[in-house]
């Protein structure tokens, strides 16, 4: 259930933290695992005092900045057609350019598997774990 | 009201009058009284008369008596209890030997999975899911049970449909330590009562049952 105003965690390199979306791409409905969102960046991630300059620098995206991104957690719970049901404990997304590749190199987190559906393959390939 | 009739001279007239039984009607009965039969026509009415009868009461010698027919019979006679029924069948398809549904019958059977279990369910595809046991919904073929699981410190929760043809098996990987009080625990959600991660216990479970099958792949 992610809609206007939803503020997401943002689970790849790329350097933003926390996210807003802003928008629900091809849908009338709030966004799920697997859809396109437009957000804004919130919060930039900042390792530590003394590494802040380093990664500013190395942080591809700043605050405020407008990206596409992808949903890769909810805590609505989906159903699978199994019927089995999945649910996580936070929204979570990562930042996509407009043709569709990831922004970060690197993911953190768990994702949920209905993203091999909806032909997001890079990401997968990215997380560590899928359920 | 002593100050009433100062002000309105009248005033006490008009009560009185209202409060005269005989000028207005208390009460109605509603005792039960036969509906009057109809009056059949006089035999020989002159035809002129028949015009100041309304239309529904003048005798009609074309109109038929309004058919009435039998109800159709009971589908309750054919079969009693069809949810109960398709039930049965479709436990003979995908439970056959009845294994599963009694490792899952925590109401009758003492040995089942009970709430608090650590549980390792394997699927068709491979990916295995560990979790600690949330609920039990013994719903009949679809009987499900919701782990929960603390994965790269997120939480996941996973209903599973206990005769799904997609689960391989379910192991009980570790009893929970104390009786529960509750048939659904879950309060697990909270920060307090919140048990993280169950990977290691599982991960330790799994080496240690390599270890006696010798690598085989059976299930205990």
């Amino acid at each position: 259930m992610i809609q206007l105003k939803t503020l997401l965690n943002c689970i790849d390199n790329s350097g933003a933290s926390i996210v807003e979306c802003v928008n629900v791409l091809k849908k009338k409905r709030p966004a799920t695992i697997g859809d396109r969102i437009v957000v804004v960046v919130q919060k930039q991630r900042s390792a530590g005092s003394e590494a802040t300059t380093a990664a500013a620098l190395a942080s591809k995206v700043r605050r405020g900045d407008i990206r596409h991104a992808v949903v890769v957690r909810v805590k609505k719970e989906l159903q699978r057609p199994d019927g089995s049901l999945v649910r996580f404990g936070d929204n979570a997304c990562v930042l996509v350019n407009k043709s569709g590749d990831p922004i970060g190199t690197r993911m953190n987190g768990v994702v949920g598997q209905e993203l091999r559906n909806k032909k997001w393959s890079k990401i997968l390939s990215l997380a560590p774990i899928h359920v | 009201m002593a100050a009433l009739p100062a002000m309105r001279p009248l005033g006490c007239l008009r009560s009185l009058s209202l409060s005269n039984p005989s000028s207005t009607v208390d009460s109605f009965s509603t005792a039960y009284s036969k509906r009057p039969e109809r009056v059949p026509l006089p035999p020989n009415m002159p035809e002129q008369f028949l015009s100041q009868i309304p239309l529904r009461f003048r005798p009609d010698p074309d109109r038929e008596p309004l058919k009435i027919y039998p109800a159709p019979p009971s589908a309750r006679k054919a079969c009693k209890d069809p949810v109960g029924a398709i039930t049965e069948s479709q436990l003979a398809v995908l439970d056959p030997t009845g294994e599963r549904k009694a490792m899952f019958d925590y109401r009758r059977n003492p040995r089942s999975v009970k709430t608090g279990d650590i549980v390792r369910v394997t699927f068709k595809n491979g990916d295995p899911f560990n979790g600690i046991v949330m609920s039990i919904k013994l719903r009949g073929i679809e009987t499900s049970f919701l782990m929960r699981n603390e994965l790269t410190r997120v939480a996941v929760e996973m209903s599973v449909k206990v005769f799904s043809p997609n689960v391989n098996s379910v192991e009980i990987v570790q009893r929970s330590e104390k009786k529960r009080r509750r048939a659904r625990l879950y309060f697990l959600r909270d920060k307090k009562h919140d048990r993280r991660s169950v990977e290691n216990i599982v991960a330790s479970y799994v080496r240690q049952k390599k270890a006696f099958l010798g690598g085989g792949n059976r299930r205990r």
